[in-house]
C-alpha cells in the first residue's frame, strides 16, 4: 500500500474526470442501488449493467487491470460468503444459456450473482473515486448536505493519511532491521504498543503544529473554503445519458422478467 | 517608520521550568534578511514563535509598530507570517489551491482577490501547474516551495522561516535560495546550515542556550571561527 | 468485517444509511458548540492515525502465521470522548469506502453504525462505568479491556442481524451469529490487549492524554448513559430473540464469515425445500422478480419454445453487452491513437 498509488488516477485528466463530483456520486449511488436490487439468482443481466462502469473506466483512461486488481484486493470477505452459498442451498436448477444448458444448484447461482454484483458495483465505485479528486468529492458531498464538521474532518484525514502511513513505514522498517527472531507474544505486544504509542504522541504533536500553522494564517475558528464546483452542459448530458442507460435497462429487463 | 521587529528583554520558560529564551533584545529594520543561527535546541524556533505571538513570556515584542497582545494579534498575523519547519505541518489542506487560499480567505478577501493571490503566489514559487495537486503528490523541494507560497499569498511584510533548507538536495536548496533572495519582504530565517545563511543573510544573530551571543554583520560573525566552533557551528565554505 | 453491498437489500441499506446519517448529523450538531478550533486538526490526524496504526502488526500466540493489529475505536473514545471519536471513526469508515473501496457505497450506513457509532459509544460508556473516574491503572486497564471486547462484539452482532433482514445469503442465522460472536471475541480480545498496552505506554509518556485532560470534552449525563444502554439491550436482545425464535421465515437467510479461515466449511448444511418456497415467495413481491430461477425451473417447458426461450434472451443480453464493451474499448483506443501524435 504505497501511498503514491492510492489516488494517482484521480489526478489524470479526461472528460469523465472533468464531470461534476455531485453528478457522478449520485449516478453511482443510484446505479449501485439498482444492481443490488436485481434478482438474487440472475447472472446474465449483470453483463448489461457492467457496460456502464466499463464505459466510464475506458473513457477515463483508467487501466482495467488496476480496477480488477483493486476489486480482487477487497474481495476476500465477499468471496468467502459467496462460496458458502452452494453449501447451504442445494436446490437443483437448470440454467440455459444460448444453445447450452447446465444443471446447477441455486446456491451456485447465488454465489455467481453475489460475485457478479460485487464486481459491477465495485467497478462503479472505482470509476467514481479514480476519476474524482477526493477534495472535489468532499466539496460535492458538502453541497449535498454532509455536515461541515465531517467535511473538515475528512479533509484533514485524507491529507494526513499519507503523512502517517509514511511514518508508520519508517517505524516498521526500523523494527524489521532490529528484530531478528520471534520474541514471544508478550514482547511483540509491548513493542507494537510502544510503536503505536509513539506514533500516537507524534500525531498529537503534529496536530499542535498544524494549529500553529492555521493560526499563523489568521484562522479564527471559522472554516472558509472557496468552492470551485460548477455544473456545466457536459454534466447534464452525462446525467441524462446515465438516466437513459439505467431506465433502458430497467424497462428492458422488466418485460423479460414477466 | 516603525521597525519590523523590536524585542525588549523577552524571556520565556517551558512549563517544566527550563529556560528557553533569556532576556532577548533584538531590533530589525524592514527589508533586511536576518539569519538566526545556532546549534540544535538553542531556542531559534522558540524565538520565531515568540515573534508571531505563539509563545507568551515576559518582556515586549513589537511587530511593525504593534505590540503583541490579544487585541493586535489578528492585525499582526496579516503583517508577520511564519512558515513552519516541516512542510507537512504547513500544508494541511487537501489541495495546494485550498492551502494557499486558506490565509487570504481568513483575511476576509473576496473570492476574486483570493484567486488572484493564489495565482501570484504560485507563480512566484514556480508551481502554477500544481494548483490542483494534493501535497502528497509533490516532491520535497516542491513541498517547501508550496509552504512558502501559503505564506506569500497573505502578502505579509515580514516572513519568518524555520529551517527552510532542511532535507533539501543542493539543487533544490539553490532554487530556494534564489526564491528567497528575490523576495522583497523582511525575512527572518532560522537555520543551522551556515552556507545557506551566508548566501542569503545580510545580518546574523547567533543564539545559544536561549541567549543572543552575537549580533551583527553576517559575514563578520560567520567568519569568526573561534566563536562559531564554540557554539557548535562552522565557518561557511563560501567565506573561508 | 466490512459489510458489502451485495449482502444487503435496498430497503435495509436505505434504512441503515438513514439511521447512520441521522445519528452522525445529530452528533455533529451536538458537538458544534464544544469543538474548539484546535480540535479540528487533532481529530483529523487521529483518524489518519487509525489507518497508520493498522499497519503496525504483531504476531499472535498459538496461531502461527496470523497477526493482529489495532482498530483503535476505544482508544480514541477514551482520549477524545465518545462524540468526537464517533465522528473520527465514521470518517475513517467513509475514507475506507471512498478511497480504498473497503465496503460498498450502499453498505456505508451499516458500516458506520457497526464499526463507528456502536463501538465508540459502547466502548466509552463501559470504560467510564468500570473506571468510575478513578485513575488507578488497574481500573483503566480492566475498563479498556472490557470496553474493547464488548464494543467489537456489539458491532459484530449487528452484521448478521442486518444481513438476515436483507435475506441475501443462505447460511442459517444461528450459525452465522455464533461464528461472528466467536471470531469477534478473539478480535476484541486482541484489540483489548493492544489498547491496554498502548494506554500503558501513554500513561508513562503523556499521562495527561489518558486522564481526560484534553480540553473541551463533552460531559456525559447519566440519562444519556442509561438511554444508550437501553438501546443496546434492545438491539442485542432483538438479535438473540431472533436466534431463539426458531427462524420460521425469511430470517433464515443469512451468511457466515471466517475471515481468518477462507476455506472454512460450516458443518451444518441446510437443503430445506422451504428455502425454495421462500425464494419463490420473495421473488413474486420484489421489484424485479427472479426471472432466471423461474426460467430455469420452467426449463423443460422453455426449451420447447425455440427462439424465444429465456436461455436465448440471456445469451443475447450477454453477447450484446460484450460487443458493446468491445466497441467502446475500440473507439477509445482509436481516439487515443489519433490524439497521441498531435499531443
Amino acid at each position: 500500500m504505497h501511498h503514491a498509488h492510492i489516488d494517482k488516477f484521480a489526478y489524470q485528466d479526461s472528460p469523465v474526470h472533468r464531470l461534476d463530483s455531485r453528478v457522478k456520486f449520485i449516478v453511482v449511488l443510484v446505479f449501485t442501488a439498482m444492481v443490488v436490487s436485481l434478482p438474487r439468482t440472475s447472472v446474465s443481466i449483470l453483463a448489461c449493467y457492467a457496460v456502464g462502469p466499463f464505459a466510464l473506466l475506458v473513457w477515463a483512461k483508467i487501466p482495467l487491470r488496476f480496477a480488477f486488481k483493486q476489486i480482487l484486493l477487497v474481495s476476500p470477505f465477499v468471496l468467502v460468503l459467496a462460496l458458502s452459498c452452494p453449501l447451504y442451498d442445494r436446490t437443483p436448477a437448470t440454467v440455459a444459456f444460448g444453445p447450452f444448458s447446465w444443471r446447477l444448484t441455486l446456491g451456485w447461482m447465488r454465489c455467481f450473482t453475489i460475485l457478479g454484483k460485487f464486481t459491477v458495483t465495485m467497478s462503479a465505485l472505482i470509476a467514481l473515486v479514480s476519476t474524482t479528486r477526493f477534495n472535489d468529492l468532499l466539496a460535492g458531498l458538502q453541497r449535498l448536505g454532509l455536515p461541515k464538521v465531517l467535511v473538515i474532518q475528512l479533509g484533514f484525514l485524507y491529507r494526513y493519511i499519507f503523512v502517517l502511513i509514511d511514518r508508520a513505514h519508517h517505524i516498521l522498517q526500523a523494527r524489521q532491521g532490529r528484530k531478528l527472531r520471534s520474541l514471544g507474544f508478550k514482547a511483540e505486544l509491548r513493542i507494537a504498543a510502544a510503536m503505536l504509542g509513539s506514533l500516537f504522541v507524534r500525531s498529537i504533536d503534529t496536530a499542535e503544529h498544524i494549529n500553529i500553522a492555521m493560526q499563523a494564517r489568521a484562522f479564527d475558528g471559522k472554516w472558509r473554503t472557496l468552492s470551485r464546483l460548477q455544473i456545466r452542459a457536459a454534466d447534464y448530458i452525462f446525467a441524462l445519458a446515465a438516466a437513459l442507460f439505467m431506465a433502458g435497462l430497467y424497462l428492458l429487463v422488466k418485460p423479460v422478467l414477466q | 517608520m516603525a521597525k519590523a521587529i523590536e524585542i525588549e528583554n523577552f524571556s520565556y520558560a517551558y512549563p517544566d521550568g527550563t529556560v528557553a529564551l533569556d532576556k532577548i533584545n533584538l531590533s530589525l529594520e524592514h527589508g533586511r534578511k536576518l539569519a538566526l543561527i545556532g546549534p540544535n535546541g538553542a531556542g531559534k524556533s522558540t524565538l520565531l514563535l515568540a515573534m508571531a505571538g505563539f509563545v507568551k513570556g515576559t518582556g515586549r515584542v513589537v511587530v511593525d509598530g504593534l505590540e503583541i497582545n490579544r487585541k493586535n494579534l489578528k492585525k499582526i498575523r496579516a503583517r508577520l507570517c511564519s512558515c513552519l519547519e516541516n512542510p507537512d505541518d504547513q500544508l494541511f489542506m487537501p489541495t495546494l489551491f485550498d492551502d494557499i487560499a486558506f490565509g487570504p480567505l481568513n483575511m476576509g478577501l473576496t473570492p476574486e482577490e483570493v484567486k488572484a493571490r493564489v495565482g501570484d503566489a504560485l507563480q512566484t514559487v514556480g508551481l502554477t501547474e500544481m494548483v490542483d495537486k494534493a501535497p502528497h503528490h509533490l516532491s520535497a523541494g516542491q513541498k517547501r516551495a508550496a509552504a512558502i507560497a501559503t505564506v506569500l499569498s497573505m502578502a505579509p511584510k515580514i516572513i519568518t522561516l524555520d529551517e527552510p533548507d532542511g532535507s533539501l538536495d543542493p539543487r533544490n536548496r539553490n532554487n530556494l535560495l534564489k526564491l528567497l533572495a528575490s523576495l522583497p519582504q523582511t525575512l527572518i530565517i532560522a537555520t543551522c546550515n551556515m552556507n545557506f545563511a551566508a548566501a542569503l543573510a545580510d545580518r546574523a544573530v547567533l543564539v545559544d542556550k536561549g541567549r543572543i551571543i552575537a549580533d551583527g554583520d553576517a559575514k563578520e560573525i560567520m567568519s569568526d571561527s573561534k566563536l562559531m566552533t564554540e557554539h557548535g557551528l562552522e565557518v561557511p565554505g563560501t567565506i573561508r | 468485517m466490512h459489510m458489502a453491498n451485495e449482502l444487503l437489500s435496498v430497503p435495509v441499506a436505505a434504512g441503515t444509511l438513514a439511521i447512520a446519517a441521522a445519528g452522525l448529523g445529530f452528533i455533529c450538531r451536538k458537538v458544534r458548540q464544544v469543538i474548539t478550533a484546535d480540535k479540528l486538526a487533532l481529530m483529523g490526524i487521529l483518524g489518519a492515525f487509525v489507518f497508520a496504526g493498522q499497519m503496525v502488526n504483531f504476531q499472535l500466540p498459538a496461531m502461527p502465521g496470523t497477526s493482529g493489529h489495532m482498530v483503535g475505536a476505544v482508544l480514541l473514545a477514551i482520549v477524545l470522548g465518545p462524540h468526537l471519536a464517533a465522528i473520527v471513526i465514521s470518517s475513517v469508515v467513509i475514507v475506507q469506502c471512498l478511497i480504498f473501496q473497503d465496503g460498498g457505497l450502499l453498505a456505508l450506513g451499516c458500516n458506520i453504525i457497526n464499526m463507528a457509532l456502536v463501538p465508540a459509544y459502547a466502548g466509552y460508556f463501559l470504560y467510564r462505568i468500570v473506571t468510575a473516574g478513578s485513575a488507578s491503572s488497574l481500573r483503566v486497564h480492566i475498563g479498556a479491556m472490557i470496553a474493547c471486547v464488548v464494543a467489537v462484539e456489539a458491532g459484530a452482532i449487528l452484521v448478521p442481524v442486518q444481513a438476515a433482514l436483507a435475506g441475501v445469503l443462505v447460511v442459517p442465522f444461528s450459525t452465522f451469529l455464533i461464528t461472528m460472536i466467536g471470531v469477534h471475541f478473539l478480535v476484541g480480545l486482541v484489540e483489548g490487549l493492544i489498547t491496554v498496552a498502548v494506554l500503558g505506554y501513554l500513561q508513562q509518556v503523556r499521562s495527561d492524554l489518558v486522564l481526560h485532560s484534553l480540553p473541551g470534552k463533552v460531559r456525559l449525563s447519566k440519562s444519556a448513559v442509561l438511554a444508550t444502554l437501553v438501546v443496546f439491550t434492545i438491539i442485542i436482545g432483538a438479535g438473540v430473540s431472533l436466534l431463539a425464535s426458531g427462524l420460521p421465515d425469511g430470517l433464515e437467510w443469512s451468511y457466515a464469515e471466517r475471515p481468518d479461515e477462507p476455506d472454512f466449511e460450516p458443518a451444518v448444511s441446510n437443503d430445506d425445500s422451504r428455502i425454495a418456497a421462500v425464494d419463490d415467495f420473495q421473488s413474486r413481491y420484489s421489484v424485479m422478480p427472479d426471472y432466471s430461477v423461474r426460467a430455469s425451473k420452467l426449463g423443460q417447458v422453455a426449451e420447447q419454445q425455440a427462439g424465444s426461450s429465456p436461455g436465448w434472451t440471456s445469451f443475447a443480453g450477454v453477447m450484446g453487452s460484450v460487443i458493446t464493451m468491445a466497441a467502446i474499448w475500440l473507439t477509445a483506443w482509436i481516439l487515443r491513437k489519433r490524439q497521441s501524435p498531435t499531443a
